[in-house]
């Protein structure tokens, strides 16, 4: 008698599986924190501490207009505009160069270079913070944003070459070699025929980084000042005003602070993910 | 057009030689391939001709212009490399036209270069089709037409067809071999592949070690190796070789038990070594004649074009011989050979041939 193995069935997809829904579960579980800023900040003053919370209610604008308008909000706005970007454009620029150079002409030890670079980021933050302010201190640095351009280039050119490397081994020596053959310089290989191809890494490296210096509030607290303070200082000077702490106006300021961050990574999303694969994932400074 | 002169040309990565004391010259307006096993030096020897290796000592001349530390960009080459360089998100047009846009050309002559080369490799539909629409063999396609389109006076190709799938390869082989017969540059192929070679070269210079070891047209590396490897290295299968323990030398005369007649070697005899012959050139026969020596089928197999390669036994002699048609002998069936003393190469005890 003969026995005939049949292969089990898989089971059938339904239109939604339960991995689906538990994914959208925890995906909205850590959607809930900026969920609950956005819809502090949009509720109406009075309603901000009712318990049980609100969840229904009508939506003003009145907090983000308050927000705005009050004294230095909109300067902070302006100050982390100017640093972050100026800071991470430079950055990702000198990172541009440096990694090409790793990847391309193989500077002996380049291994050991490349570690080094990135052994800024094996020290805490903190261990830096005294060191800085002196430096700052003596330089006239500080609370300008010459100096914190300086410090947050400084900050995001390990990761970014190390992102960009990456990217950069990526791209087949034979494009430089096949631009050299038909007459190119090195830089028009490098801007034009490496650096199209490596904009997926671009963007990453700039999202990354956008994000962290977007968001980094120590050195700034320390070596900026009233001239230069961003957001995260300004948030945190600004949350007790008027003698206690003012909801409202801190969501109102959250909200619009995330703004900016959440388009960048919304629109960017995919070339976030390419970075990702790299297994380059930073924490704090 | 230019001559290529290699002088003395030396290349080394550490301890590794990898293109030895090279003095040799690549005819203007021809084809000349570069053929020799992986490691031989082959493609660091074309780097150097492209100005992206510099020798480590001797001189590279473009006719008698030294060019060995020229700056690749300022020597008017065409390179294709082994992948196909493209550039993505771009049509294929704009892939062949990329290059011309530095040379200062009026949009007309970009335009008709273009044309010109999509029409000779044949992918003149596909100039409007983005690049990433395409199989390798087009994307390579491509690439040739680039280093055409700029007309430079040397044209480098560096396995070209290796990473092709078999299909494309050939149509890739019959569009290179239309091509190389329409242009009047210098021409550079490297290969590892024996048939590519064949098929494109005007002459093939065949590399071992670093050095290259014979340079002549196909038919005649083919016929006529100088040595050993040649004679190993190119065909397929390649020469049977009859050890030394299966010859021997009486007077002038070569005799062996593959052959009836003594093979005559002049003075050279006592310095014979090894012989070789091709498997073509033992004529094998179904019955038997006075002047035949008599062998065993061992092996059978079919070969391309219903040509049978067949193992042969001569007491402890093996060889292999190719016969154009299925004689009805299987293995382990006696047959008769006859070869002709013309189609036997003497080799001596460095592997040179007599």
């Amino acid at each position: 008698m003969s026995t005939t193995t049949v292969m089990k069935p898989s089971r059938r997809k339904g239109p939604i599986s339960f991995l689906t829904i538990l994914g959208w579960f925890t995906a909205i579980l850590f959607f809930l924190p900026i969920a609950w800023i956005i819809s502090t900040a949009l509720k109406p003053k009075n309603t901000v501490l009712d318990i049980p919370p609100k969840f229904v209610f009508m939506p003003t604008f009145q907090n983000l207009v308050d927000a705005v308008s009050f004294s230095n909000t909109l300067q902070y706005f302006v100050h982390s505009a100017i640093y972050s970007f100026t800071s991470v454009f430079l950055a990702i620029f000198v990172a541009f160069l440096a990694s090409y150079s790793f990847s391309r002409f193989k500077p002996a030890g380049t291994d050991f270079l490349m570690f080094l670079l990135l052994s800024t980021r094996f020290v805490p933050a903190a261990a830096f913070v005294i060191p800085f302010f002196q430096l700052f201190n003596v330089l006239k640095l500080k609370d300008s944003f010459l100096g914190l351009i300086i410090f947050y280039t400084m900050f995001s050119i390990p990761f970014s070459v190390w992102i960009l490397k990456g990217f950069m081994d990526g791209v087949s020596t034979k494009f430089d070699e096949t631009g050299m053959v038909y007459g190119a310089s090195r830089w028009h290989i490098m801007f034009k025929v490496v650096l199209p191809q490596v904009r997926s890494g671009l963007v990453a490296a700039f999202v990354f980084n956008i994000i962290f210096v977007w968001n980094e509030f120590l050195f700034n607290f320390q070596l900026g000042g009233l001239k230069t303070y961003g957001i995260p200082v300004g948030l945190f000077t600004s949350i007790t005003k008027g003698g206690q702490v003012d909801w409202s106006f801190v969501a109102s300021i959250g909200t619009l602070y995330v703004m900016p961050l959440a388009l960048v990574i919304f629109f960017f999303q995919k070339y976030l993910l390419v970075g990702l694969t790299f297994g380059t994932v930073r924490g704090e400074v | 057009m230019y001559d290529i002169n290699l002088k003395n040309v030396t290349k080394g990565f550490g301890n590794l030689q990898a293109v030895n004391d090279i003095t040799f010259t690549i005819p203007k307006s021809s084809v000349t391939v570069l053929l020799g096993p992986s490691g031989c030096g082959k493609t660091t020897l074309m780097r150097m001709i492209a100005g992206l290796e510099t020798p480590t000592s001797g001189s590279i001349f473009f006719d008698d212009i030294d060019v060995t530390r020229v700056p690749t960009k300022r020597r008017n080459l065409g390179m294709v490399f082994q992948y196909p360089v493209i550039y993505r998100g771009t049509s294929v047009k704009r892939n062949l036209e990329l290059p011309l846009l530095s040379e200062k050309l009026s949009a007309g002559e970009i335009s008709k270069r273009v044309n010109d080369v999509a029409d000779l490799l044949g992918i003149s539909g596909d100039l409007n089709k983005m690049v990433e629409e395409l199989d390798n063999g087009t994307r390579q396609k491509i690439a040739v037409g680039r280093a055409i389109a700029r007309q430079p006076q040397i044209i480098l190709f560096d396995e070209p067809i290796t990473n092709i799938d078999i299909t494309a390869k050939l149509e890739l082989k019959r569009s290179l071999k239309e091509v190389f017969s329409r242009l009047s540059q210098t021409i550079v192929y490297v290969t590892h592949d024996q048939t590519e070679a064949m098929t494109l070269a005007d002459q093939i210079a065949l590399m071992q070690d670093g050095v290259i070891t014979q340079c002549a047209p196909p038919k005649e590396i083919y016929e006529k190796p100088k040595s050993q490897f040649a004679g190993w290295f190119l065909g397929n299968p390649g020469i049977n070789f009859i050890e030394k323990e299966h010859i021997s030398v009486a007077g002038s005369g070569i005799n062996s038990s593959l052959f009836s007649q003594t093979i005559d070697a002049g003075s050279h005899a006592s310095q014979v070594k090894v012989l070789g012959v091709r498997a073509e050139a033992i004529e094998v026969k179904t019955t038997q004649s006075p002047e035949a020596r008599s062998a065993r089928v061992v092996r059978k197999s079919l070969g391309i074009g219903g040509q049978y390669l067949l193992d042969l036994e001569y007491g402890s002699l093996k060889v292999k011989a190719r016969v154009a048609h299925q004689l009805g002998r299987e293995i382990g069936d006696q047959v008769w050979t006859t070869i002709t003393s013309s189609d036997v190469i003497m080799f001596n005890e460095a592997g040179v041939a007599i």
